[in-house]
C-alpha cells in the first residue's frame, strides 16, 4: 500500500524519513520496508528518523526502530533518531523502553553533523 | 468538565486501526480534562500498550472510558476488556521482563508507572479486565 | 474556569438540590415574581440608597472613587435588583453569582463589605416588601421569607466561588514555588546546568524532568548537568526519578553529567545495587562543567548510544 504522507529522503548518501504525529502499525511497518529498499537502493551510509511530531511511542514502536537500526546496521548504515519531545522521552523512560544501538540527536541538523563527524572518523 | 460534556463512553478493539482510534479519542478527552502534555502522553502510551494487548492476545475486545469527578480533582478511568485467554499468572505478568509474545516485555509493569492506579482482573480461560486510572493535578 | 475542580462550589448539577437544602420552593420564586413589578418600580431608589450608605464608609469608598466605577456598579446592582424578583433561577443566574465573587476577590473586595452591603440591602428592602402587601400579612411574611432565602443562596456562591478564586491563587504560587525550586540555567551554550535542592519526591522530581527537558530542548543543549549536592538523602523512588531522567535526556540526545555525588549518597546508591554505570559522574559542579567544555570543544557530544 502506497502512502503518500511517509516518503524517504535521499540527501547525498543519508536518507530522512519524518514519521507522521501518529504513526499506527501499517505505517510503522511500511516505514522498516521503505527505508531497508531505500538503503539498497542507494547505498546509503546514514539514516535520519525525524520524530520530532511524534507524540506517542509505544513498545511496538520502539522495538521496531531498535530493529530496524539493527537491519540498517547489517546493510553498512548508521541510524539517529531526531528530535524526540520531551513528554515522548519522558514516557519512554518511565516504560522502561529503548532503542537498541539508535544514537539519538536533538533535531535533523545535528543528526547530519553526527552522521558527518561519524563517516569522517570512521574513514 | 469536557468541552462536549460527555463523561463516559466505549470504543471496540478488533483490528490493528483501532489502536490508534483508541489514542486519539483519548488524547482528546485528556487534553480536555485538563492533563498536561506530558501526563497526556503517558495517558495515551498506556491506552496504545493496552489496546495492543488485546489486539495481539484476544479475538476482540473493547475500551470503556470515563471521566471521573472528585471534589478538588479530574480523573481519567480507563477500562480494557477481552474474551482471550486470560492472564494465567497475574503475578507472573507483573514482572518486568515477561511477556508471552516478542516485544519488550514491558507491557504491564511500565503502564503501571505511567498510571496512578492499575488493576487487572482476569479468570485464566475467560478474558481479562485491566483498568487503569490517572488523575490531574488539582488546579 | 472549571468550577467542577473545586472542593467548595455547589456544580449546576447540584444547584437544585442546593435550592431543596435552603427550603427554597417553586412558590417561592413565584412570591418574588409577584413582587418584580413593585420592585422595579423602586429599583433606583433602593440602588441609590445602598451606595449612599456604602460610600459613608472609608473602607468601601476606595472602591467607590471614581464617577465611572460608581454608574457602572449601580447598573451592575440595578441589573442585580431585578434578576432577584425575576422568578427565573437557573443556570444563568447561577453563573452571575459565581462571576459575582470571583470578581469580588479578583478586585480584592473583603468579604466584610460584600455582606455588609447585603444587609442594608434588606434593611431597604423589608419596609418595601410590607408597603406593597401591607394589608395581606401572610403574604408579606412569604414574600419576605422568600427574599431572604434567595439572598442566603445568592450569597453561599458568590462566597465559595471567592473562597475557589483565592484556593486558585495560592495553587498558582504553590506551582510556581515548585518550579523555582529547581531551576535550570543555561550556563553555556550547550549546557544546560541544575541544582537539586531538598528531598525529590515523585511530584516534584516528574516536575523537575519535564522542566529539565523542556529547557535542553529549548536551548538546543547537548550537555545537561545535575548538581545533587544539596540532596540529603536518596531511596529507592528517587534512584529512579534520577535514572528516568537519564534516559529520557539520552533518548532526546544530549548527554547528562552527575555533579556532587556525597559520600552518604555513593553508599546509599551502592547499596541500593543502583548502577549508574555509562554516566559520567564528577565531584562538584565546576569539575562537571569543565569536563562539558572539553566535550563541546572536541565535538564529542555525538555518539550518544541509546543503550
Amino acid at each position: 500500500m502506497f502512502n503518500e504522507s511517509l516518503s524517504v529522503i535521499k540527501l547525498k548518501n543519508i536518507l530522512l524519513v519524518t514519521v507522521p504525529d501518529d504513526p499506527g502499525d501499517d505505517m510503522i511497518y511500511e516505514l522498516q520496508n521503505k527505508v531497508l529498499s531505500a538503503m539498497e537502493k542507494y547505498e546509503s551510509a546514514g539514516l535520519i528518523l525525524d520524530i520530532s511530531s511524534v507524540n506517542v511511542m509505544d513498545s511496538f514502536f520502539a522495538r521496531t526502530i531498535s530493529e530496524t537500526t539493527q537491519m540498517v546496521t547489517l546493510m553498512g548504515g548508521h541510524t539517529v533518531v531526531a528530535g524526540m519531545q520531551p513528554g515522548v522521552a519522558i514516557t519512554a523512560a518511565e516504560l522502561g523502553l529503548h532503542l537498541g544501538h539508535a544514537l539519538t540527536a536533538l533535531d535533523v541538523d545535528s543528526a547530519l553533523e553526527m552522521l558527518n563527524h561519524n563517516l569522517a572518523n570512521a574513514v | 468538565m469536557t468541552m462536549d460534556g460527555k463523561q463516559q463512553g466505549e470504543l471496540p478493539i478488533i483490528s490493528e486501526s483501532d489502536i490508534v482510534a483508541c489514542r486519539k479519542v483519548i488524547r482528546t478527552l485528556s487534553t480536555n480534562a485538563g492533563f498536561g502534555i506530558t501526563d497526556v502522553t503517558r495517558i495515551v502510551t498506556a491506552v496504545s500498550e493496552l489496546a495492543r494487548n488485546i489486539y495481539v492476545h484476544a479475538e476482540c475486545g473493547k475500551m470503556r472510558w470515563n471521566i471521573m469527578h472528585q471534589p478538588g480533582k479530574i480523573g481519567i478511568e480507563l477500562i480494557f476488556e477481552d474474551n482471550g485467554q486470560g492472564i494465567a499468572d497475574i503475578e507472573q505478568a507483573m514482572q518486568p521482563g515477561f511477556s508471552t509474545v516478542k516485544s519488550m516485555g514491558m507491557g504491564l509493569p511500565g503502564v503501571k508507572r505511567l498510571m496512578d492506579e492499575m488493576r487487572i482482573d482476569s479468570i485464566a480461560g475467560a478474558g481479562s479486565t485491566v483498568t487503569i486510572k490517572k488523575w490531574a493535578r488539582a488546579r | 474556569m472549571t468550577y467542577a475542580a473545586s472542593n467548595y462550589i455547589t456544580v449546576f448539577d447540584k444547584w437544585d438540590d442546593q435550592k431543596t437544602f435552603f427550603c427554597f420552593t417553586p412558590e417561592d420564586a413565584k412570591r418574588l415574581s409577584d413582587f418584580h413589578p413593585f420592585a422595579e418600580k423602586h429599583v433606583d431608589e433602593v440602588v441609590d440608597g445602598l451606595y449612599a450608605h456604602l460610600l459613608k464608609f472609608e473602607e468601601a469608598q476606595m472602591f467607590l472613587d471614581d464617577a465611572e466605577t460608581l454608574r457602572r456598579l449601580k447598573i451592575a446592582q440595578r441589573r442585580y435588583f431585578l434578576e432577584l424578583t425575576s422568578g427565573c433561577y437557573e443556570e444563568e443566574y447561577y453563573e452571575n453569582r459565581i462571576k459575582v465573587g470571583v470578581t469580588h476577590q479578583r478586585m480584592g473586595i473583603p468579604p466584610r463589605l460584600y455582606m455588609g452591603a447585603y444587609s442594608y440591602y434588606l434593611q431597604l428592602m423589608i419596609p418595601l416588601i410590607y408597603q406593597y402587601l401591607g394589608d395581606d400579612l401572610e403574604k408579606a411574611n412569604t414574600t419576605f421569607s422568600a427574599m431572604y432565602k434567595i439572598i442566603n443562596l445568592d450569597q453561599e456562591l458568590a462566597m465559595s466561588a471567592y473562597i475557589h478564586a483565592v484556593e486558585d491563587v495560592i495553587s498558582k504560587q504553590t506551582e510556581e514555588i515548585l518550579e523555582m525550586s529547581t531551576p535550570v540555567i543555561q550556563v553555556w551554550e550547550g549546557v544546560v546546568a541544575t541544582p537539586i535542592i531538598g528531598t525529590l519526591d515523585s511530584q516534584r522530581a516528574q516536575q523537575f524532568m519535564e522542566h529539565l527537558l523542556e529547557k535542553i530542548v529549548e536551548s538546543k543543549s547537548p550537555i545537561a548537568l545535575i548538581d545533587i549536592t544539596g540532596v540529603p538523602q536518596i531511596d529507592t523512588a528517587t534512584a529512579q526519578h534520577l535514572i528516568d531522567t537519564i534516559n529520557a535526556v539520552k533518548l532526546l540526545g544530549s548527554k547528562v553529567i552527575i555533579t556532587g555525588i556525597r559520600p552518604a549518597i555513593a553508599q546509599t546508591l551502592v547499596h541500593l545495587g543502583i548502577n549508574l554505570q555509562g554516566i559520567i559522574t564528577k565531584p562538584s559542579m565546576s569539575a562537571g562543567l569543565k569536563v562539558a567544555l572539553e566535550m563541546l570543544a572536541v565535538g564529542n557530544t555525538g555518539f550518544n548510544k541509546t543503550n
